[in-house]
C-alpha cells in the first residue's frame, strides 16, 4: 500500500529503473552477435530449426511507413503485410532468407510476391495444418523437414539431431523465462509498465536468443529481488482496478501500449501473437529423438491462432483465461483486413455475452495510429466497467 | 410482370423459410418446372434454372436426405456419393444479390458483428442464416482451398444449428505431393465414413463408383464446351459461363451436370457449326476477353458495355477444368487430388499457369479480373497476374467492385473503367 510520500518516491525510482529497459537489454540491443539473420512472420514457424541452421531468427515487424508496397496490394489488404514488405523492399533487414507460413490468404499472396519480386532473397513457405490430429503433426513433421532442408541449402551444411536438440532446449528456455516475465508482469502492473512488457516481448523476437535469454534472466532476477526486498509492498491497491484481457493478432502499436499503461487498467491475460500464443506452450523432449515431430506437436498444439480450423477450442481457451484470471472485460483489437480475426469476432461476443464480460472491439492500422480517438473509447469502456 | 419477376417480388416479401418452400414446391412440380425453364432463351440457361430449383427443393423440403452445406471447391462426388444433398451458402449469396436479397441480408450480419470489410459472400449467406432463411443443416463441410472465410464463417454456420460436431474441415495441404495425397486421402475418407456412421447411410463401392463415373462424364463435356469455345464468338442469348457455378461444383458427380453439359456443348456447336458456315460474317474486330474471378450477381450493365463494345468474354478462369479423371477404384485418392489440383490451391503460379494457357488458347486480347471487394486471395495476386500477361502484351483490367453488394460498387466508375480499357485494347 502506497503511506506516504517518502514511500512513494521510492516507488517511483523503483519503477523507473525498471522500466529502463534499454538498460537492462543493453547486450542485446547492442548485439556483437554477427550471424546471418532469417526472417519470419508467424508464431507457426520453429524458430529452433533457424537456430539449428546457425542463424538468427528475427521476426519482420514492418516498421516502415507504407510507400511503394502500395502499388502490389489492394487497398483492402493487411496493413502489417504491406507494411513487412515496404521494409523488405527496401532491404532495410538485411536478411539471409525469409520464411513464411500459409498462415492465411494474406500471407499466401505476400509470400508469392516476395518470391516474384525479391530475387536476391531466398523465401520458403511452411505449410502449416489446419487441423491438430496426430495425421496433421505427422504431416506437420514432414514440411519442418521440408524447412530444414532449405535451412541446410542457405548455407550448405547440414542440421544436426543435436544441433536441433540444442536449440529446442534454448528456445524453451526462452519461453519459460517469457512466461514467467508475464506472470511477474501481471502481478506487479504498477512497476512493469504495458509498454515496457511489449518492448521486452518484442526484443525476444528480434534478438539473438542466447543473449536476449541472459539478459531476461538478469531481469527478472533484479525484478525478483526488488519483490523479496518488499519493495513491491509499495504498490497500490489493484482491488478496484479492472482486470483486462486484450485479444488480438499482431497488435504492436507502441503508442497504444503507452496509452494503455497510463490507464486505470490491469492487463491481467492477452491472447496476441507477440505474446502468449508466442510463448506458451514448451517442445517436450523426453526419451524421443524425433525431434522434428516434437517440435510439430508443440506448434500445432500450442495456443491456437484464429486461423486454425476449431474455433470452438479457441473460444474454450479464452473462456478459462477469462476465469482463471477474473478478467472483467476484454479489449478485442484487430488489424484491418484480417479476416481470421475478424470473422472470430461474432462467436466470442457471444460466448463473452454468455459469461456476462464486457468488449471493446476496436479495428486498427498498422503504424498509422488514432491516439486522440482510441482513447476516448477506451476510456469510455473502462468507465462502464 | 413475367414469372421470373413475380418469383423476385415474392421472395423479397416473405423472405422466411415457409414461404420459400411453398414456392419450391409448386414451382419444382413437373409442368410448372419445364413452363418455367422454357421462359429461358438458351437450352443451357433452361437445365441450369431447372437443375437449381430441383436441388433447392431438395435442399428445403427432402426430408429423406440430410442435408449438408458445402463450400465452394469441395469434391461434391462425396456428397452425392453419400446421399447428401448439398446447399452451397456462398453460391446461395450469389442468389440474395440477384434476388434484391442482398442489402437485406447484409444488414443482419452486420448487426451479428460480422465486420463490413469481409466478403460479402460469406457476409450474405451468414446473414441469410442469421435469419433463418437456409434450411437447417445435418452437417457442415467446407475446406481451406483458396479461401480463409468459408472455413471460418461455416463453422459459425455450424454453432447457429448446434451441429458443431458435424463441422468438417478438408485441410487441403500448400503443395501437390506425396505426402500431400496421403494427408488429404485420410481425411476425405475418415469424413465420409464419419458421415456415413452418424446418417446412418451405407457408403456403397458400387454407388460411389457410379457417382465417380458421373463426374467423369461431366467432366469429358466440360472439357468439350471449352474446347469449342477456343474458337467460338457467337453464344446465345444471355449465355454466361459465370453462371454455372452450382452445377461446376454442386452437382459434379450426378446425372444432372452430365445433361447440362452435354445439352450445352450441342447448343454451342450449333453455334460454332453456324459460325464456321458463314465465315465471311465473322466478326473480325471482335475483342476476345478472359474473364478472371467472378462476376457480379445483381443487374448490372458490364457485359451489355461489353458487348456494345464489340468485347466478349470467350473464357472464364473458373470454368477451366483443373483436375484429371477420377478413378472409379481409387474414389477418395481422386478426390484429393481433385482438390489438391486447383489451380487456386497452393503458389500463385498454379493460377498463372492457367490463365496464360487459357490467354493462348482462347487467343485473347484482354483481361478482366473482377476484384470483388474482400477477397484477399484473388486481388493479394492481381499485380502479379497483371504483369504476368503484360509480359505477353495482353493488357487487364483489374475492375473494382463486389458480387453481392450493388451498394459497394459505382456503376458510372465501372462503365469509365471498362470505356478507358477497350479504348486500350483498340489502340
Amino acid at each position: 500500500m502506497l503511506h506516504d510520500s517518502k514511500s512513494r518516491d521510492d516507488l517511483d525510482i523503483l519503477k523507473n529503473k525498471i522500466n529502463d529497459i534499454s538498460a537492462f537489454f543493453e547486450k542485446t540491443l547492442f548485439s556483437t552477435d554477427k550471424r546471418p539473420l532469417v526472417g519470419w512472420f508467424c508464431t507457426y514457424t520453429p524458430e529452433e530449426l533457424i537456430v539449428a541452421g546457425g542463424f538468427i531468427p528475427v521476426r519482420i515487424f514492418g516498421r516502415k511507413k507504407i510507400i511503394k508496397s502500395e502499388s502490389y496490394f489492394p487497398i483492402n489488404f493487411c496493413p502489417y503485410i504491406k507494411s513487412s514488405w515496404e521494409s523488405l523492399l527496401s532491404g532495410a533487414d538485411n536478411l539471409k532468407a525469409v520464411i513464411f507460413t500459409n498462415s492465411c490468404d494474406g500471407m499466401r499472396r505476400f509470400f508469392d510476391t516476395a518470391n516474384k519480386y525479391l530475387k536476391d532473397t531466398p523465401s520458403y513457405l511452411l505449410d502449416v495444418p489446419h487441423l491438430r490430429g496426430v495425421d496433421s503433426i505427422d504431416f506437420f513433421a514432414n514440411n519442418l523437414n521440408n524447412m530444414k532442408r532449405f535451412i541446410e541449402n542457405l548455407n550448405g551444411k547440414k542440421i544436426s539431431n543435436k544441433e536441433i536438440k540444442n536449440a529446442i532446449i534454448l528456445i524453451n528456455k526462452k519461453r519459460k523465462l517469457l512466461k514467467k516475465y508475464s506472470q511477474i508482469s501481471t502481478k506487479l502492473p504498477e512497476l512493469i509498465s504495458i509498454s515496457s512488457y511489449f518492448k521486452v516481448m518484442e526484443l525476444s523476437m528480434i534478438s539473438a536468443p542466447e543473449i536476449f535469454t541472459d539478459d531476461l534472466e538478469r531481469y527478472i532476477k533484479f525484478i525478483r529481488e526488488a519483490d523479496t526486498e518488499n519493495m513491491t509492498n509499495l504498490q497500490p491497491n489493484y482491488e478496484n482496478t479492472p482486470g483486462i484481457m486484450i485479444i488480438g493478432n499482431f497488435i504492436t502499436e507502441e503508442k497504444l501500449w503507452g496509452m494503455l499503461s497510463t490507464m486505470n487498467l490491469k492487463l491481467a491475460s492477452d491472447d496476441l501473437c507477440i505474446s502468449s500464443r508466442y510463448f506458451e506452450k514448451q517442445i517436450e523432449l523426453g526419451d524421443d529423438s524425433d525431434f522434428l515431430n516434437l517440435t510439430a506437436e508443440r506448434y500445432l498444439n500450442k495456443p491456437q491462432c484464429m486461423r486454425m480450423a476449431d474455433l470452438g477450442l479457441k473460444l474454450k481457451e479464452i473462456e478459462n483465461n477469462i476465469i482463471k484470471n477474473n478478467i472483467e472485460g476484454v479489449i478485442f483489437i484487430s488489424l484491418k483486413f484480417c479476416d481470421t480475426m475478424l470473422y472470430s469476432f461474432p462467436l466470442l461476443k457471444q460466448k463473452l455475452n454468455d459469461l456476462g464480460i464486457p468488449a471493446l472491439y476496436l479495428e486498427i492500422e498498422y503504424n498509422n495510429f488514432s491516439e486522440g480517438q482510441l482513447k476516448t473509447r477506451v476510456q469510455a469502456f473502462l468507465e462502464m466497467l | 410482370m413475367g414469372i421470373k419477376d413475380k418469383l423476385k417480388t415474392g421472395v423479397q416479401r416473405n423472405l422466411n423459410q415457409k414461404y420459400i418452400r411453398r414456392l419450391l414446391d409448386i414451382i419444382a412440380k413437373k409442368p410448372v418446372l419445364f413452363a418455367y425453364g422454357s421462359t429461358f432463351s438458351s437450352l443451357s440457361d433452361k437445365y441450369l434454372n431447372i437443375f437449381t430449383i430441383k436441388s433447392l427443393r431438395n435442399a428445403y423440403t427432402d426430408n429423406n436426405h440430410p442435408v449438408g452445406y458445402g463450400s465452394l471447391f469441395l469434391p461434391y462426388e462425396m456428397f452425392h456419393a453419400l446421399g447428401i444433398t448439398p446447399f452451397l451458402p456462398e453460391v446461395m449469396a450469389g442468389f440474395t444479390a440477384g434476388l434484391g436479397l442482398a442489402t437485406q441480408t447484409l444488414k443482419e450480419a452486420s448487426s451479428n458483428w460480422y465486420s463490413q470489410d469481409l466478403c460479402t459472400f460469406h457476409r450474405s449467406a451468414s446473414g441469410a442464416v442469421e435469419l433463418d432463411v437456409f434450411p437447417k443443416p445435418d452437417f457442415v463441410i467446407t475446406t481451406n482451398l483458396a479461401c480463409d472465410a468459408a472455413q471460418k464463417s461455416f463453422y459459425i454456420h455450424s454453432v447457429k444449428y448446434n451441429i458443431e460436431k458435424n463441422f468438417y474441415l478438408i485441410d487441403v495441404p500448400y503443395e501437390y505431393s506425396k505426402e500431400s495425397i496421403l494427408y488429404l486421402t485420410g481425411q476425405i475418407k475418415n469424413i465420409c465414413m464419419d458421415i456415413s456412421s452418424k446418417s446412418g447411410i451405407k457408403l456403397a463401392t458400387s454407388k460411389f463408383k457410379e457417382v465417380i463415373s458421373l463426374s467423369n462424364e461431366f467432366r469429358k463435356w466440360a472439357i468439350k464446351v471449352n474446347n469449342l469455345r477456343k474458337t467460338l464468338t457467337n453464344y446465345p442469348p444471355y449465355y454466361n459461363g459465370l453462371n454455372f457455378i452450382l452445377p461446376f461444383h454442386g452437382l459434379a458427380g450426378t446425372r444432372e451436370a452430365v445433361i447440362l453439359y452435354n445439352q450445352m456443348y450441342k447448343e454451342l456447336k450449333k453455334y460454332l457449326d453456324k459460325e464456321e458456315k458463314e465465315k465471311s460474317g465473322k466478326n473480325k474486330s471482335l475483342k476476345r476477353i478472359l474473364w478472371l474471378h467472378l462476376k457480379p450477381y445483381y443487374k448490372n450493365e458490364i457485359f451489355n458495355i461489353l458487348e456494345r463494345e464489340n468485347c466478349r468474354v470467350v473464357f472464364e478462369e473458373i470454368n477451366y477444368i483443373y483436375w484429371p479423371e477420377l478413378d472409379p477404384e481409387r474414389p477418395f485418392e481422386s478426390l484429393a487430388k481433385k482438390m489438391l489440383s486447383h489451380f487456386l490451391a497452393g503458389r500463385i503460379d498454379n493460377r498463372i499457369n492457367v490463365i496464360l494457357k487459357a490467354a493462348r488458347d482462347y487467343k485473347i486480347d484482354g483481361a478482366i479480373l473482377f476484384s470483388h471487394w474482400g477477397c484477399r486471395q484473388s486481388n493479394g495476386g492481381a499485380r502479379i497476374i497483371k504483369d504476368s500477361l503484360n509480359k505477353l502484351n495482353i493488357p487487364t483490367l483489374v475492375l473494382d467492385g463486389d458480387c453481392v453488394d450493388q451498394n459497394n460498387s459505382s456503376q458510372g466508375q465501372v462503365k469509365t473503367r471498362l470505356q478507358g480499357f477497350v479504348e486500350i485494347l483498340n489502340s
